[in-house]
């Protein structure tokens, strides 16, 4: 199978290789490898941003829903409307290039204009503008090209100020909304109930609120329905023995006994028990967020038992952003790893990495890199500009 | 401060303030390279959140049909890419449809790739080694898996999603084919007809948009695999159950992996990951060791 794949893609993957090194190189410190390394995939991601857009947006969206006949129409008004421009600079300067280019205008809208009519694109545009929805589909056309009026000329850029206040207004409402119903609503509602809420009963529970308990299934929480109408559970641990269950579901109960009947008790079988873990929990989930809000709030001068108050704030965030940075820290460290994997081959068919060479194309990567470094950094000594700085030098 | 004490040879904990980062980038290297090399096979467990992930997919039935939208780019595929192949092996298993879409322009590529080497062929051979559990099977295209595209407008286009499906994707798959000449695509106008959806997300717009945008609206069944630094915006969402499941990260991957029995990139990252933050532990713990000693050092000074 490996022996298929074409020389040009083994090639490509040597190239990912050297650039993920060129890359890396910046960690001892900015260098040309790097620099080059960095050019090539803005370059590259430009284009790749243009062309999918294009085929992915643009074309379903706005060509497709024009259609044709009316973007060769559009092409002839553009085009007359720059031989036109062309013409009138041609008459005041009179000069040979500026003649030129009004010809080489002319010329364009000339063939534009033939093609328009040998193609018979003009008798189609008359049902097309017919119908309402290619109105609607001009609207975002419209707007596009009154936001390259901001590139145009600084006179010109209040026009493209509409199409921004139109995205702006249309992003907010969306965010607005979302945030309200998901996180402000759902949330609080969610916490509210958890405060007063009591253990679930396992024997009067009904199936949703058994789902809600950690390792109760819908099949596990129909067993136990059935179980219960026969005789009530007098126990937690009858769940993990119930006849029904796969070795899988019984082995997940038995994991998460702790959350069931632990400190974090969640389930009971008598009427009346507060899971009192949770009410603590989420009381202080309240303080913690009211002290996090007192610290942001400046109109009072924070000492005393304000400060004290601020200070216990400061804790709540800092645990927050610790928990962000341990996860931000795993986060980078997959990045690393990925590469790692990709350069090593460890992610591709044996017979395929066999034939990349993955280590030695990266030890060829690297003596190359390091040789090119050195010869620079001798240049520069030569030349007298010292040593480029380290990684924050950049 | 004295003038000889200028001309001496500078303190261990001056030297150590002085220490070059370079060589922390080196433990670094060698703390990645390393187990990858001489696996350490550190243990590991599935946590809550991911066994509330597997548990909701192993609830589907026969002939459901999940909506997966990969909304990520080349960076997350070492956190995110064991988590689609342990995701499709779990669902092929199933014999569930799968619909895949994007909000991100960088998905395509990606996406297409994966569907060539997990969706189309046969993963998981009976007998076959590492693999443990049932066999899937190829999966063919149009029939039991179509490939929508991606459609740019971010949280419009998740918005959309939840009332007009078709119509964010022009009634077409990627490929062009109509949707209605695809089978099981022909009752899911919107979100709120699949079984399930599953999102993949390295950022914004992703599983968060989707949480605001049609879970809170229509209520749709919802599990997200999401990138390291998403999981603690994304973990209030699971705990008011508005996710089902939520796996965070490559760890998370990998415990989703062991759950389905592929042991893949993800359970070799772990490895690597849990010997990775070892070191950032020690160098943490280094740092500060130094801080404190030249902030003492100060003071008695």
């Amino acid at each position: 199978m490996a022996d298929a794949i074409p020389f040009i893609e083994i090639l490509g993957y040597w190239l990912g290789i050297f650039l993920t090194l060129a890359i890396l190189s910046f960690l001892y410190k900015d260098n040309p490898f790097y620099k080059f390394a960095e050019h090539l995939f803005i370059g590259v991601s430009i284009g790749y941003i243009i062309t999918q857009q294009y085929y992915d947006v643009l074309e379903p969206k706005l060509v497709d829903r024009i259609g044709v006949p009316a973007w060769h129409v559009l092409l002839v008004v553009v085009l007359f409307l720059v031989a036109l421009g062309c013409a009138a600079v041609a008459v005041r300067r009179r000069s040979p290039a500026s003649v030129a280019t009004a010809a080489a205008a002319v010329f364009l809208l000339a063939g534009a204009v033939y093609s328009l009519f040998q193609s018979g694109n003009h008798q189609e545009l008359g049902p097309l503008v017919s119908s309402i929805d290619w109105w609607i589909g001009l609207i975002p056309l419209v707007l596009c090209l009154m936001m390259f009026a901001k590139s145009v000329s600084p006179r010109w850029s209040w026009i493209g100020r509409y199409p921004l206040a139109f995205v702006v207004a249309f992003y907010a409402a969306l965010e607005v909304n979302g945030l309200v119903q998901a996180d402000l609503g759902a949330q609080m509602q969610r916490s509210m109930a958890d405060l007063d809420r009591e253990k679930v009963n396992i024997n009067e529970a009904t199936p949703e609120e058994l789902t809600q308990l950690p390792g109760i299934t819908p099949p596990v929480a129909r067993e136990i329905i059935e179980q219960r109408a026969e005789q009530p559970l007098s126990s937690i641990d009858q769940i993990e023995a119930l006849p029904g269950l796969t070795p899988a579901q019984r082995a997940t109960i038995a994991e998460e006994r702790g959350h069931l009947i632990g400190l974090d008790a969640r389930a009971g079988t008598e009427p009346g028990q507060r899971n009192w873990f949770r009410i603590f929990s989420e009381v202080l989930l309240l303080l913690g967020l009211l002290a996090s809000l007192v610290y942001f709030y400046f109109s009072i001068e924070q000492k005393g038992a304000v400060g004290k108050v601020s200070r216990f704030g400061v804790w709540i965030l800092m645990i927050g952003f610790g928990a962000s940075f341990g996860y931000t820290v795993q986060g980078r460290l997959a990045l690393a790893i990925g590469r790692a994997i990709d350069v090593m081959g460890k992610d591709k068919d044996p017979a395929l990495a066999e034939r990349i060479q993955g280590p030695l194309v990266a030890g060829i990567s690297i003596l190359i890199i390091v040789v090119g470094i050195a010869l620079w950094e001798l240049k520069l000594r030569r030349a007298g500009r010292g040593s480029a700085g380290g990684p924050d030098a950049a | 401060m004295d003038k000889g004490r200028v001309h001496n040879r500078p303190s261990l904990i001056e030297r150590l303030q002085g220490f070059d980062r370079r060589w922390i980038f080196l433990a670094m290297a060698l703390a990645v390279v390393g187990p990858l090399l001489r696996p350490c096979n550190l243990p590991f467990k599935a946590s809550p959140m991911v066994k509330a992930l597997y548990n909701t997919i192993d609830e589907l039935e026969e002939g459901d049909v999940v909506y997966l939208s990969a909304d990520l780019d080349p960076p997350a595929t070492p956190e995110l890419e064991p988590f689609f192949r342990a995701v499709v092996l779990h669902l092929k298993r199933k014999n569930v449809k799968i619909a895949l879409g994007s909000t991100w322009y960088a998905a395509p590529p990606l996406i297409e790739r994966w569907i060539r080497d997990v969706v189309e062929p046969q993963i998981a051979r009976p007998g076959e080694d590492g693999y443990q559990g049932a066999p899937d099977r190829p999966y063919r295209k149009n029939e039991d898996y179509v490939w929508l595209g991606f459609r740019e407008g971010k949280q419009a286009v998740i918005n959309k999603l939840g009332s007009d499906l078709w119509g964010n994707y022009d009634g077409r798959a990627a490929d062009g084919t109509p949707l209605d000449q695809i089978p099981f695509m022909k009752d899911k106008r919107q979100l709120d007809d699949f079984d399930l959806v599953i999102l993949l997300s390295a950022g914004s717009p992703g599983a968060k948009e989707f949480v605001q945008q049609v879970q809170t609206r229509y209520n749709i069944p919802m599990v997200a695999s999401v990138t390291s630094v998403m999981t603690t915006d994304l973990t209030p969402y699971y705990d008011a159950g508005q996710l089902l499941g939520l796996a965070g990260g490559m760890l998370a991957s990998a415990e989703y992996e062991q759950l389905v029995g592929l042991p893949g990139l993800g359970t070799q990252g772990a490895d690597v990951l849990n010997v990775g933050q070892i070191v950032v532990i020690l160098a943490i713990v280094f740092g500060n060791v130094i801080y404190f000693a030249s902030r003492r050092r100060r003071r008695f000074s």
